[in-house]
């Protein structure tokens, strides 16, 4: 079955089970590695992706859920990596492992678009779907404050 | 004159000029503009021509005094990173240490990293050991560079050595103040001989520019933009994946399947059946039933419709619960004796008062956020291995033998890892990865499922411990007997599940003690599971149980937690072996002499982290504060936790101290980046952590339950931090960050509520 | 009235031989009840802004809050896990537009009588007519639909939702009549 979905600005037409996780379209099918998997039942956030514009856990979304829609994943969400989250987390030194950290940009990305200034209490319900075992919490919260303090 | 130094903090500058960015005090910003990517290893690594061959030179020419440094012509350093990167920074570490020994400008570093390859020396990271165990000799590495460099500039210029300098990517020749670039003396300095190490002065520590700076993240770019790639990243033509049906009890096999199902979903292509293992398990493959498919989602579909019934095997009847209770039962009665001070029978009997209790900590899981995955592609007696794994060596040594080939025919390159707390050390992956890629005759990557990562991990030991306090008549404490029962790692590899001697190396031998009487006896205990190591080991029980216990008879004779610390410690002193009352301790692998059981530096972090916390005033409306301190991998930790109940009646963790001492360190940031990491690390532990077994199999399959780890809206508001200054050898960094935390929680809790919890995980006692 | 086991609901006939009307009327909805508290609806009826979960009703796990209007905060959206119908493997529960209930509508915590009284009342209900709330139980094919197909080894509603249409529907002939405070089942 055909499906088209318009991946970081490009459509793309592809021939894959509708019930095939868009983790998997990406990932394996498209080649866009950027977004990881970490638990396949949505308890991780690794998988985290925008689904016009929305939140999405990918690992759980069938893909048929996209056709005729927007996805961005991390490759996306800026040419060089200049989205302040991006900028923040480099300048605090944010990641360690690294490998949840495409998921929380994209959770914080969805989350400075509709609270420019989050408060602790809305970073911490955004975030907590997204799960970081090298523990960079502290710092995850500093950054998006950071990158919500306006610096362009 | 370099280019702008990139790796100076903006903070520094900003210091000088007496300014701050946006009101805020830097702590650890650093100009953007100063992250370069380094090279990603995903990438096949440029060869890192070896020293001596003529033929190799003409390849690439320039300086190749070992097979860590290339200087080329161009004045581009190349530094091989021969450890694996998995969150601790080591890439921006440990080429950065030996690029200030050189006197490279980091701006003209690239950074490879290193295939598994005897040549490099030890590649296992794991043990806190990147920067401990070889720190000098990484130092020597680039100092060599540095000799050969000078004696290059010194020829061309018909003057002595002694009078060059080398920084900032040139020699400078100091009476005349002529200069070289790195580049321009290369070709010459690679055709000189290359010194033998014991030669090689090492430059005075405050030469080294970037030496306990917070030094950037040099892969953060790589990080944020999706670009750094992981084991499953790699993309070879023709690659199959496998997802494969392990048996659920150690042991087990299969006794018949059905692949029929299986291969009828799209994209499946072969179902194979994956022998069991014998015994010693070590790295082997699993055994089970494996099916190949196009894609990582047919290969999970196709193993979803496999049919097949196992045959349990010699574990069926490991049973947590009914396993408790051998431990228990262990450490009730006397045991093999490993640590002997005094008598302590005596000194017990005739005690005034006895403090006695029992601890217990179930097997705990990795949960690192990547599940393991390898990719081998065979190729006649010949195999190439990607893989986010923590032993390079020991992936070449297991794909070898399951191949039935040598090492040096197998090469392993290594990804990012996405977590590793010791699962990566495991080779089985690879050597699923390379049987696979045999049978099959192309590439293959074995895809974990984060079930597979859980049910098929090798677990932390479950433990008992028991611990007996004797005080007189004024209360000082004068016997302490330590009973320990738990399944060692050894079992895995052929040796006995009763722990020997050495493990107790961790948290019981070197526990500094001034108690008259000392015992510590160790349990039987037989292994029914893969055990492995998980961030910092032995360490996370035995601190669990010491750092309890010391609480536990604080409130027994109504004292001071923190004075009961110093006083069973005693005074500053490096203890001897019979100090400690022990014949051996192997230190975790270095000299006793470089690294001391110093009682004094446990002592200073126990005061530094009082004091930091307010320890004095700790008695308040609502929230109460615990202590522990442990002694791991060398360094010394003393951490204070605090915690509140909430309005929803369950018990969260608002603030944590940690003081930590580990001598020298290289990159501050990265030390502190693990210490927070530590802390939520060891809340988990302590709160959530904690795998069952029903016949044999492990009961948890994802992030909850046993598997749950602690999330962002649980993390304590503020995490403070205290780096011991220090001159003495560098000590682990990347484990002895975790012990103390979930006993300080426990400790905190019984302040809050007067509950005392002996058992793990805190959950199973109280809402948290 | 005879005993039922716990997975099964009576059927309206076996409320005949309650000769009263109110009170059969009553012992209807209680009945109805029996749907309404199993922990398959009202995990997301809750009285406060946390979902439940399982068997146990836990707080749902990952952390999720109601948000500005039932469907969760950024980022932890319903929709953002939840897909439209069940899934297998992932052990996801989903129907279309799974969302929580409104807070005026909690059932957590709440007597038969007290869900009874909120289900009448137009100012709590969505401003539904009694006809209305017969054809919402008995014919939604959603989140109403889903809570006796609720997918992998979660235990269904009791009964069958044609079963709690009929029970509905001849509670609301019988003159929507409301439990006693005291009675619970």
């Amino acid at each position: 079955m055909s499906i088209t979905i318009r991946v970081n600005g490009t459509p793309q037409q592809l021939e894959v089970d509708p019930e095939m996780p868009l983790l998997w379209v990406l990932r394996d099918v498209l080649g866009l590695t950027g977004t990881k998997y970490g638990c396949g039942e949505a308890l991780c956030g690794a998988c985290t992706v925008h689904l016009n514009g929305q939140v999405v856990r990918s690992c759980v979304t069938p893909v048929r859920r996209a056709a005729g829609a927007d996805v961005v994943t991390i490759e996306g969400l800026s040419p060089n990596a200049e989205h302040p989250l991006q900028k923040a987390w480099v300048e605090l030194g944010v990641p360690q492992c690294g490998f949840c950290q495409a998921g929380q940009l994209m959770t914080a990305a969805a989350l400075l678009k509709k609270h420019p200034r989050p408060t602790d209490e809305q970073i911490d319900q955004s975030m907590a779907g997204n799960l970081c075992r090298c523990g960079t919490y502290t710092r995850i919260r500093d950054a998006i404050k950071r990158a919500a303090g306006g610096r362009q | 004159m370099s280019a702008s130094p990139l790796l100076i903090p903006r903070r520094s500058f900003l210091r000088a000029l007496n300014l701050t960015v946006g009101g805020i005090a830097l702590g650890y910003y650093f100009p953007v503009e100063a992250q370069r990517p380094t090279n990603e290893p995903g990438k096949p690594a440029a060869p890192k021509p070896v020293a001596g061959s003529q033929a190799v030179e003409a390849r690439a020419p320039g300086l190749n005094p070992n097979v860590f440094i290339h200087v080329g012509p161009d004045g581009t350093v190349t530094i091989v990173c021969h450890r694996s990167e998995m969150g601790q920074g080591i890439r921006s570490s440990l080429p950065v240490l030996i690029a200030d020994e050189l006197g490279a400008d980091m701006a003209h570093v690239t950074i490879v990293q290193g295939d598994g390859d005897k040549a490099y020396g030890d590649q296992n990271t794991d043990g806190s050991n990147s920067i401990r165990g070889i720190y000098e000799d990484m130092r020597r590495v680039g100092a060599t560079a540095r000799v050969m460099l000078i004696a290059a500039a010194a020829q061309r210029w018909s003057v002595r050595a002694e009078d060059c300098v080398a920084l900032d990517h040139t020699v400078t020749h100091r009476p005349t103040g002529r200069t070289l670039g790195f580049g321009e003396l290369a070709l010459a300095a690679g055709k000189l001989k290359v010194p033998p190490a014991r030669e090689v002065v090492l430059r005075p520590v405050s030469e080294l520019p970037h030496l306990g700076k917070p030094l950037p993240l040099l892969d953060a770019p790589a990080y944020v933009s999706g670009k750094a790639v992981y084991g499953a990243d790699i993309r070879l033509p023709g690659m199959l994946t496998a997802v494969i049906a392990r048996p659920p009890a150690v042991g087990g096999k299969v006794a018949r399947f059905d692949g029929t199902r299986a291969l009828a979903v799209p994209g499946v292509r072969k179902v194979i059946e994956v022998p069991a293992p014998k015994p010693p398990y070590g790295f082997q493959p699993w055994g089970g039933v494996a099916v190949v498919a196009d894609n990582t989602w047919a290969a999970m579909r196709g193993r979803a419709a496999l049919n097949v019934t196992w045959d349990e095997g010699p574990n069926a009847g490991y049973d947590s619960d009914a396993y408790r209770q051998v431990l228990a039962k262990a450490v009730s009665v006397a045991g093999r004796v490993a640590r002997k001070v005094g008598d302590t029978e005596s000194a017990l009997k005739s005690a005034a008062r006895i403090v006695e209790a029992e601890y217990h900590v179930p097997h705990l899981p990795h949960m690192q956020m990547e599940p393991v995955v390898a990719v081998a592609h065979v190729d006649g007696d010949r195999c190439e291995v990607w893989a986010p794994t923590q032993n390079p060596q020991a992936a070449q040594t297991e794909v070898a033998r399951v191949l039935g080939t040598t090492p040096e025919k197998v090469r392993v390159h290594v990804t990012f890892l996405g977590g590793g707390f010791g699962r990566k050390s495991k080779a089985d992956f690879c050597s699923e990865a390379a049987f696979l890629s045999r049978r099959l005759g192309g590439p293959v990557r074995v895809q974990f499922t984060r079930e597979d990562d859980v049910r098929h991990d090798y677990v932390n030991a479950v433990s008992a411990n028991r611990l007996t306090a004797g005080l007189d008549a004024n209360g000082r404490v004068v016997a302490w007997r330590h009973r320990t029962a738990f399944p060692s790692i050894s079992s895995t590899f052929g040796g006995k599940g009763t722990p020997g001697n050495d493990d107790l190396q961790q948290g019981v031998l070197d526990l500094a003690l001034a108690v008259p009487n000392v015992t510590a006896e160790i349990g039987e205990a037989e292994a029914h599971t893969r055990i492995g190591w998980l961030r910092s080991v032995y360490n996370i029980f035995q601190g669990f149980a010491i750092g309890s216990f010391v609480d536990e008879i604080a409130n027994a004779k109504s004292a001071d937690p923190r004075d009961v610390w110093l006083e069973i410690i005693g005074p500053p002193r490096k203890m001897s072996l019979s100090d400690l009352g022990v014949e051996r301790l192997p230190n975790y692998g270095q000299p006793l002499e470089q690294h001391p059981v110093d009682a004094g530096r446990l002592r200073n972090v126990i005061e530094r982290v009082t004091r930091a916390a307010g320890w004095d005033q700790r008695r308040q409306r609502g929230r109460a504060l615990g202590l522990a301190a442990h002694r791991s991998f060398l360094s010394y930790t003393a951490v204070v936790a605090s915690v509140v109940k909430r309005a929803n009646g369950t018990i969260g963790v608002e603030d944590v101290w940690m003081s930590f001492d580990a001598g020298t360190v290289v990159n501050s940031d990265r030390v502190r980046a693990q210490l927070e990491g530590a802390v939520i690390f060891g809340m988990s532990l302590a709160m959530y952590g904690g795998i069952t077994m029903k016949r044999g199999a492990i009961q948890q399959d994802n992030f909850r339950g046993g598997g749950r780890i602690v999330r962002i809206n649980e993390a304590p508001r503020r995490t403070t931090l205290d780096l011991v200054e220090s001159t003495a050898a560098p000590g682990g960094v990347g484990e002895p960050g975790v012990p103390p935390v979930a006993p300080a929680i426990a400790n905190a809790i019984f302040a809050l509520t007067g509950t005392r919890i002996r058992e793990l995980p805190l959950i199973n006692s109280l809402s948290v | 009235m005879p005993p039922v086991p716990d997975n099964q609901l009576r059927a309206v006939t076996d409320f005949s031989v309650i000769a009263d009307t109110k009170a059969r009327s009553q012992a209807l909805f209680v009945e109805a009840s029996r749907v309404f508290l199993h922990p398959r609806c009202a995990n997301c009826h809750p009285d406060g802004d946390v979902p439940a979960q399982g068997m146990e009703m836990i707080s749902h796990q990952p952390p999720v809050t109601r948000g500005p209007d039932n469907h969760g905060v950024v980022g932890m959206e319903c929709a953002g896990c939840h897909q439209d119908r069940n899934l297998a493997q992932a052990r996801v529960p989903g129907a279309p537009d799974w969302h929580l209930a409104p807070r005026e509508m909690a059932w957590v915590g709440k007597t038969p009588h007290q869900i009874c009284e909120q289900l009448k009342d137009l100012k709590r209900n969505g401003g539904k007519s009694l006809e209305a709330i017969v054809e919402h139980n008995a014919r939604d094919k959603a989140l109403v639909a889903w809570g006796w197909s609720p997918g992998h080894d979660r235990e269904p509603a009791p009964g069958t939702q044609e079963q709690l249409g009929a029970i509905v529907a001849a509670w609301v002939q019988t003159g929507a009549e409301c439990p006693r405070e005291e009675v619970r089942r």
